[in-house]
């Protein structure tokens, strides 16, 4: 590894990258409980030529490369599949590079997050309408493009992030820099557009987890912000999922373009009332599912009109307003307003101390949603006897369920469900039976919603192989996706080992 | 390996990090966050997630569960951390009266990272070189401060103030850092004390109050010094004891009671709190003033952050005649850090001087023509990065603590 190390270094000077043990420990994990893969080199490009030329030496060396932007993966997409290799840390490409203001269109470095986008886009009354996955404001661009990602608000109006896309330059595993979109013509000046010159290569790389090619340069579309919105919160009748569903349902044959419409579910209510998480709801007389919706407009006239139409929907279900203010039970505007809502989370995965998710995040049709949160909860009926495994150690049963379901673009929306479980360490000693329980039951989890036919988006080191492990794919589509894996990166080093690409070892 | 006393005690806060990476790169700017690292921020290009408190949670995942052990290497990471506790508030931000966040029971960065110094000074891996100086000089029984300096010195500036008694209700601590490196604050300070006709006391025989100790984790001799401190005020009859150093303050104020298990016989005060009740009685004989000037306020991580004490200085400023107070875009609990706490100014000085100088030009955004403060450390630090930085920031801006700007006005 020395001969690889001085070879890196004449591609990028000694301060961008190390060897030190800490150091690597500090990228050998992502959000899940259970899986670490520690690199052998840490790598801060400047740009997509270094980059290329560290490919180039990975290729020779035959040792693999994982891209890494925030580094926020659920599922383990941003650190070695095992030990070993070389990550590559974005994060030092994180500027701005150009704001077309004619033309609406955004040009950033990969790793910039969608905070600092934003937060530049505000200044000229713009933003990027999705703003980015649920991760909070701290996920990378190029992280959002590579899983099309969800969640951090605006994505039932503007979808998931590569939506926004209008151009890529990407970094091929084999070392040759591409850019996408208008801006294959060689001749363009500017990217303004994503489809065209052939087929959408853009599209190649959007979802990609990371194995066709390291982006590095985005281009995206971003939006004036509307000078007006409202925001709601009801409680739902009985049947919560079901009437939510109905609601979203119906928002989309009437054409309502909502900024966010999100269920939430009735054991996120009732745990956290319980725990004293959420004190806004703590007068409630029923503890059931709740529904919010944003709206924005141009006008206070399109406003009002399109609130009516949504509220005159929404009591129709039996519904009840909860009122305008936070205080009220209004989280909708905590949404909105304060931007906090990643930190739902904390509720939701940290009620006690070592406890995280393990997740399954996927999208599926309106309509399957109530059904897959039934079965969620019917699944953990039949897990008691692991879940007691883990429940005879840290006393704490682990909780399945659901998180908040938001409207995507579409017919669509992302699920977010799943158990919190512990970590293996707890209570100052290692317990490997809670590592090997939350492991079985996670597997055991994401094969079952696997089997209701979902979609998933972020997939990282365990879900990409686990899908390939149980046959899920359909052979034409895996086959494919392996052939142009084999094409665009013969040894196989970019993302060794998800969806099982491995190359030799 | 060592037995990790202290870091196993804090396996909740590092078992909860869920890897969010808000303490690294959150920008939330409607509740005015804008980062949160200010080492991260201030290693530039060279930023790896070692230098945050994600990536140093990871780290101590894999301490705790026995795959790397504890080193000199990796105390030369771990103390490039001013333990400023931004991270901490980043982590609960979302926290309000109607969403409570259960972790924010239970994280607590400052205290991790100071049990990991505890660790790595217990298994012989700290202090670091100049780190272990200071804690030699602060035990020396000549000394008794970290400066290297006589006992007595600290005590000099004293002799030009008779009216200063040995006994009393109100009785000032010194600290260090005032008496040895800007005395003329403590001048200031007697002009005040003078003006509105207050009398205090002062032991000469108070040692440091071992914030440094605690802070780079070497606690061996902190008793007896804590012990020393509190029956040598509680002697003499102190019933508040004041201090005009922030440090002194949330050592004092919130380590002592914690370390000992007890309360302190006296009540603990900033000199802000003692200001800001002798402006409210009018008994401040402030001069009228005709122009007006501009002055930011920027608050101590051990004062703010850690003490929770915000409004205070503020309302200090906001009554001061002549005096516009305007607020830095990082203020309050999201206040970027001046980089001197947590041992990082002795032992990695640029690092310190770095931090400074973003701070003070974020003084400058704000419009600001005096930047001030309430903390000898941060006057220090942020005093010396002033002093490195071009013209054309000096013309726009002075740097004053917030008794000197006091004193200035009588």
């Amino acid at each position: 590894m020395s001969e690889v190390y001085k070879k890196l270094e004449r591609v990028v000077s000694k301060e961008y990258l190390s060897k030190d043990i800490y150091l690597r420990h500090a990228y050998s994990r992502n959000v899940d409980l259970v899986l670490q893969g520690v690199p052998d080199i840490v790598i801060r490009p400047k740009d997509a030529q270094e980059i290329s030329e560290i490919l180039k030496i990975a290729n020779e060396e035959n040792i693999p490369v994982i891209p890494r932007g925030a580094g926020i993966c659920e599922f383990g997409g941003s650190k070695p599949i095992g030990d070993g290799g070389i990550v590559l840390d974005m994060k030092r490409m994180n500027n701005i590079i150009n704001l077309d203001e004619e033309n609406h269109i955004v040009t950033v470095e990969a790793g910039i997050s969608w905070g600092k986008l934003n937060e530049y886009l505000c200044h000229f009354g713009l933003y990027t309408g999705c703003m980015g996955p649920g991760s909070g404001m701290s996920a990378s661009v190029g992280g959002g493009i590579s899983h099309h990602s969800v969640g951090g608000g605006g994505c039932a109006k503007y979808g998931a992030c590569t939506n926004l896309l209008i151009s890529l330059e990407v970094v091929l595993p084999t070392g040759e820099i591409l850019e996408t979109g208008s801006q294959a013509n060689k001749y363009s000046k500017f990217p303004f557009n994503r489809f065209g010159n052939g087929p959408d290569l853009a599209g190649l790389f959007c979802g990609d987890n990371g194995i066709y090619g390291v982006k590095t340069k985005v281009s995206l579309q971003v939006f004036p912000k509307p000078e007006f919105a409202e925001y709601k919160t009801f409680l739902m009748p009985r049947k919560s999922a079901e009437t939510a569903a109905q609601i979203m349902t119906e928002i989309r044959h009437k054409g309502i373009d909502v900024y966010d419409a999100m269920f939430i579910p009735d054991v996120v209510i009732a745990i956290g009332s319980d725990q004293g998480f959420f004190p806004l709801w703590e007068n409630l007389k029923r503890k059931r599912g709740m529904f919010f919706y944003t709206i924005e407009a141009n006008s206070e006239v399109e406003l009002d009109e399109n609130v009516k139409k949504l509220d005159d929907m929404i009591l129709n279900k039996k519904s009840e307003f909860l009122g305008p203010e936070i205080a009220d039970g209004n989280i909708a505007k905590w949404h909105y307003v304060e931007k906090g809502h990643w930190q739902l989370y904390h509720n939701l995965w940290g009620m006690f101390p070592s406890m995280q998710a393990l997740s399954a995040e996927c999208f599926c049709p309106i309509s399957a949603f109530p059904k897959i949160l039934q079965d969620v909860d019917q699944w953990d009926i039949e897990h008691e006897v692991d879940m007691r495994k883990i429940f005879d150690i840290t006393k704490i049963r682990p909780i399945s369920g659901s998180g908040p379901v938001p409207l995507v673009d579409g017919n669509t929306v992302e699920i977010t469900t799943g158990f919190v479980s512990f970590w293996r360490y707890y209570n100052e000693e290692i317990h490997e039976v809670i590592k090997e329980t939350n492991l079985k039951l996670w597997k055991s989890l994401l094969e079952r919603v696997i089997k209701h036919g979902v979609q998933w988006y972020m997939m990282g080191d365990f879900l990409s192989r686990f899908m390939v492990d149980i046959g899920a794919y359909s052979e034409e589509f895996y086959n494919l996706m392996k052939s142009i894996k084999k094409t665009v990166d013969p040894n196989m080093i970019l993302s060794r080992g998800k969806f099982n690409f491995w190359g030799e070892k | 390996m060592s037995e990790l006393k202290h870091l196993k005690k804090e396996w909740k806060a590092i078992m909860s990090c869920m890897n969010c990476g808000d303490c690294g790169f959150a920008i939330r700017p409607v509740v005015g966050r804008y980062l949160t690292c200010p080492v991260l921020e201030a290693k530039e290009e060279e930023g790896f997630e070692i230098y945050f408190s994600r990536g140093r949670m990871n780290v101590l995942k894999s301490i705790l569960e026995g795959q790397i052990p504890l080193s000199r290497e990796l105390a030369e990471w771990v103390y490039q951390c001013s333990e400023c506790g931004n991270c901490t508030e980043v982590c609960h931000m979302s926290q309000n009266p109607y969403i409570v966040l259960p972790t924010s029971n239970w994280i607590d960065h400052v205290k991790v990272w100071e049990a990991l110094r505890k660790d790595l000074v217990e298994a012989g891996f700290a202090p670091l070189d100049r780190h272990g100086d200071l804690i030699e000089y602060m035990n020396d029984d000549n000394m008794k401060n970290p400066y290297g300096e006589d006992k007595d010195k600290k005590f000099d500036w004293i002799n030009e103030f008779p009216e200063i008694k040995e006994k009393g209700d109100l009785m000032f601590f010194g600290g260090c850092t005032m008496p040895l490196r800007q005395v003329e604050t403590l001048k200031s300070m007697m002009k005040i004390l003078k003006a509105a006709e207050i009398e205090i006391a002062m032991s000469k025989d108070e040692w440091c109050c071992g914030s440094i100790a605690i802070r780079i984790g070497d606690e061996k001799s902190i008793t007896e010094m804590i012990e020393h401190n509190i029956d040598e005020f509680k002697n003499k009859g102190a019933k508040t004891l004041f201090t005009a150093c922030a440090g002194c303050y949330r050592t004092w104020k919130k380590d002592y009671p914690e370390l000992l298990g007890y309360e302190l016989p006296f009540e603990v005060k900033h000199i802000t709190e003692i200001l800001v009740e002798l402006i409210n009685n009018n008994k401040i004989p402030f001069k009228e003033e005709m122009e007006r000037v501009k002055v930011t306020y920027h608050d101590p991580c051990h004062l703010g952050r850690h003490m929770n004490l915000y409004e205070i200085p503020r309302e200090v400023l906001s009554k001061i005649p002549g005096i516009e107070l305007v607020e830095m875009k990082r203020n309050k609990n999201n206040a970027w850090c001046c980089g001197a706490g947590g041992g990082v100014k002795s032992q990695f000085s640029e690092l310190a001087l770095k931090i400074s100088q973003e701070r003070i030009k974020e003084a400058v955004e704000s419009g600001a023509q005096i930047l001030t403060t309430s903390c000898p450390f941060c006057i220090g630090n942020l005093s010396d990065a002033y002093e490195e930085m071009d013209l054309e920031i000096k013309e726009k801006i002075k740097v004053i603590d917030i008794i000197d700007l006091i004193s200035s006005k009588l």
